[in-house]
């Protein structure tokens, strides 16, 4: 089986920004190229024409597309306006409880509506859905031009029946509607969970049209047709996957800086510092890839269910981790766009599960445990990893403070190596 | 207050930039839940705050001794509340509802538990009705039942107390022995939702001058402080060990995560759970952390080190931030903090109630041994 750090093929990461790109072509732990572009250079149709010219035959090339959407929602540019349909018991009295926490999210909102219904946080149903209201709802969506919807209802982790009732009414009545719904993702908290939704309506259609043109440009180029998309938790999945989940593209770069950076340094298990002259960020990268959270985004001040990087910043901090550590600190002065590039191109399938389950016994724990590596296992098989690769990275579970007896978070995160098999019979049949 | 790193010594108002050193202070007290689990109140105070303006913040001695005072708190789970937020009105009505049944206009509010999302609650209902809050509070970190405070130990007691959700569905209670209150109130407040606003131990300042835990909202604020700071870990440390008094017991990687790893009655909210963590350099000890809702032991190597009632506190290192109970991954590095809880906890009839005996831990307490 070929991993990353065996292979004698190249490999490619590219980081596509607003009117810049950086690509990488990474051969074992060496850099054999690099080309930061600009302007219409960078354009991201000529970035994957090029990258033919760069190296013969790669045995990846893996996009960040991050810097890109991140702009798109900071500038409103390029963003579908989103119909959020919220379903709780009641509707919020406080208007701060209406909205988005965060401004930026809140500002890719274009109409919101409330539907009686929704669960606890272990599926059990606080109000009956209410259809009637649910009819009125889908009656003014098909009568708008929004046709990006975001869907949402506490304790659809657990039991997502009102959510996709919800999304199955609106689909009858707007049929070319696109339903992001908050089940689909898992994690805490309705703030987060529905900023999720929100941002993968708003950049749907444009990460769409942006992967096409990066495929098309790519097979022009290089004769390659699959393109792999580096995730938020430093990972990547094929560019179909990320099409139906697109905010798992957002939030890339700062993990792939940290997972690029100890992969030159040949330490899959270390404290990374980004020293720059005014500040240095400090990250952890264990089994090879970046330690994440499910936390707050800072680049856009919201909470986010997919699993991000948290840098560190200031220099106090970072001097202080060297003392402490018991690993390897691996400091970097690089470029970060070098160290982003490299992530990417080593960047493996990944998959990150986090949810909420409740067990009476040891045995029942083990149950919930296995069941969901399984279905970990599955998602990253899915993510393009070459059968009998994937592994488990990490599984934690923990009591939920002040829930009853026997609730639990668990989460678990799963990688495997690329399947170059997949490659070669998409790209050579 | 407009300096949030600012230092004082007694605070006397709350105000919009006080709220993220509110809510990190909070969480040092009681870190069951993540900064995220805090945003929809954080968020809804700071509002209330620029909107309605500061809430005072006094001393229960300033108050006349007749003035009818509440305690409010979020009862049940800070993940679901997260999950399910509150519509704006729940904590306003639970003082109102408890108002009628009492039969006096509160005129003052205090935290029944200044710690975890608790800390908010208080002053955002405070704004709402437009009355102080007491710098006080019923327990100085979290206890597992809501007859686990300073108040029932001085006979004050819960009830009457009223429970309203986020469905809008809302409970009175009324009992003659105040244990039976949290039995009544878990059912409820799972059927609610997980979570409730309460209104309790209606009393007057007079008695809480006595029977409250003073001075506790301030400390909380003061504690946060030093948190936003973000400055390294041993200087962290050394900070929080100035203010609280607390002590590092070790630094260390956590190695494992079990869970039901003691026996449980189920009257208390969460399994047992421990944690297993070897240290980093020191002594290279094996700590066992024991937990609840909290942190209720640490073994080191087998010897109790810290146990309930002191306040146990997990900061991770490679972040210098506190570690939230329900986000403990397997591979982070922790410093461990015990703190040692206000004196009365320690008395026979405090360790009885929230001693170590309470979660089935039947070892005497270092402190008890001197």
């Amino acid at each position: 089986m070929m991993t990353v750090h065996e292979t004698h093929r190249s490999r490619v990461g590219v980081v596509l920004g607003p009117g810049w790109s950086h690509t990488v072509v990474v051969r074992g732990r060496t850099i054999e190229a690099e080309h930061p572009a600009e302007d219409s250079d960078a354009e991201p149709d000529r970035v994957l024409a090029s990258v033919g010219a760069l190296t013969d035959d790669p045995a990846s090339v893996t996009v960040d597309v991050a810097p890109l959407l991140l702009d798109a929602v900071r500038r409103r540019r390029n963003v579908s306006p989103v119909a959020v349909i919220r379903i709780t018991p009641r509707p919020a009295r406080d208007p701060t409880f209406a909205r988005s926490p965060a401004a930026l999210v809140e500002q890719l909102v274009a109409a919101r509506y409330f539907v009686p219904g929704g669960h606890d946080l272990l599926g059990n149903e606080l109000r009956q859905l209410d259809r009637q209201a649910l009819a009125r709802v889908c009656t003014q969506l098909a009568a708008s031009t929004v046709r990006d919807v975001a869907v949402v209802s506490p304790g659809s982790q657990a039991c997502p029946a009102h959510e996709r009732d919800v999304a199955d009414a609106i689909q009858a009545a707007v049929p070319g509607a696109r339903i992001a719904v908050a089940s689909d993702y898992g994690g805490q908290g309705l703030a987060g969970r529905e900023a999720t939704v929100i941002l993968d309506g708003a950049l749907g259609a444009h990460l769409d049209e942006l992967l096409d043109r990066c495929e098309r440009s790519l097979a022009r180029g290089s004769g390659r047709s699959t393109l792999d998309v580096a995730r938020s938790d430093g990972g990547c999945s094929t560019a179909y996957h990320v099409r139906s989940m697109p905010v798992l593209a957002l939030a890339a770069t700062e993990a792939l800086e940290l997972s690029g950076a100890a992969h030159l340094a040949g330490e899959p298990n270390c404290r990374v510092l980004l020293e720059e002259p005014a500040k240095t960020l400090s990250g952890e990268v264990r089994h090879g890839i970046p330690q994440v959270q499910s936390a707050i985004y800072s680049a856009l001040e919201t909470d986010l269910v997919i699993p991000v990087v948290t840098l560190v910043p200031g220099a106090s901090v970072s001097a202080g981790t060297e003392r402490v550590s018991d690993q390897p600190v691996v400091t970097s002065r690089r470029n970060r766009l070098t160290l982003a590039g490299v992530g990417a191109a080593v960047s493996r399938p990944s998959a990150w599960l986090d949810e909420v389950a409740t067990i009476s016994s040891a045995d029942e724990l083990d149950n919930v445990r296995q069941e969901t590596i399984e279905r970990a296992t599955g998602i990253v098989m899915a993510n393009g990893a070459a059968p009998g690769s994937a592994y488990l990275v990490d599984v934690s579970a923990v009591a939920l403070p002040y829930s009853s007896s026997g609730t639990i978070r668990i989460r678990v995160r799963v990688t495997g190596e690329p399947d170059p098999s997949l490659v070669a019979a998409k790209d050579h049949p | 207050m407009s300096d949030p790193t600012s230092y004082v010594g007694s605070d006397s108002s709350i105000d919009r930039p006080d709220v993220p050193a509110l809510f990190e202070g909070a969480r040092f007290f009681a870190p069951a839940v993540g900064t995220s689990n805090g945003t929809p109140l954080s968020t809804w105070l700071t509002e209330l705050l620029d909107h309605n303006g500061p809430v005072p913040l006094w001393r229960v001695e300033t108050l006349p001794p007749e003035t009818p005072c509440v305690a409010t708190c979020v009862i049940g789970s800070g993940s679901a509340l997260a999950d399910l937020p509150p519509t704006g009105d729940e904590f306003e009505l639970a003082v109102r509802q408890l108002e009628r049944v009492h039969g006096h206009r509160f005129e003052a509010v205090y935290p029944l538990a200044a710690a975890t999302v608790s800390a908010l609650a208080p002053v955002a209902v405070a704004s709402q009705l437009g009355v102080p809050l007491l710098d006080a509070d019923g327990m100085g970190s979290t206890f597992a039942l809501i007859h686990h405070t300073a108040m029932h130990l001085n006979g004050v007691p819960p009830t009457p107390l009223v429970v309203l959700g986020p469905t809008g569905e809302s409970v009175t209670i009324d009992v003659l022995v105040a244990p039976r209150a949290d039995r009544l109130l878990r059912a409820v407040v799972d059927t609610l939702g997980g979570w409730a606003a309460l209104a309790a131990y209606p009393t007057t300042a007079g008695v809480l001058r006595h029977a409250a835990l003073r001075g506790t909202v301030s400390r909380l604020l003061n504690v946060g402080r030093v948190l936003l700071q973000r400055s390294d870990p041993e200087t962290l440390i050394a900070r929080l060990s100035a203010i609280t008094g607390s002590r590092r017991i070790g630094r260390a990687r956590i190695a494992e995560l079990e869970h039901l790893s003691r026996p449980t009655d189920g009257a208390v909210p969460a399994h047992p759970t421990s944690i297993v963590a070897n240290e980093i350099g020191g002594q290279s000890r094996q700590f066992r952390i024991e937990l609840r809702s909290e942190i209720v032991a640490v073994f080191a190597d087998g010897v109790l080190t810290a146990g309930a009632p002191d306040l146990t506190t997990l900061v991770d290192v490679s972040r210098s931030e506190l570690v939230a109970l329900d986000s403990i991954q397997i591979g982070d590095v922790v410093d461990i903090l015990a703190t040692h809880a206000d004196a009365m906890w320690y008395s026979p009839e405090g360790m009885q109630m929230v001693g170590l005996s309470s979660h089935n831990i039947p070892l005497a307490h270092p402190q008890q041994l001197g």
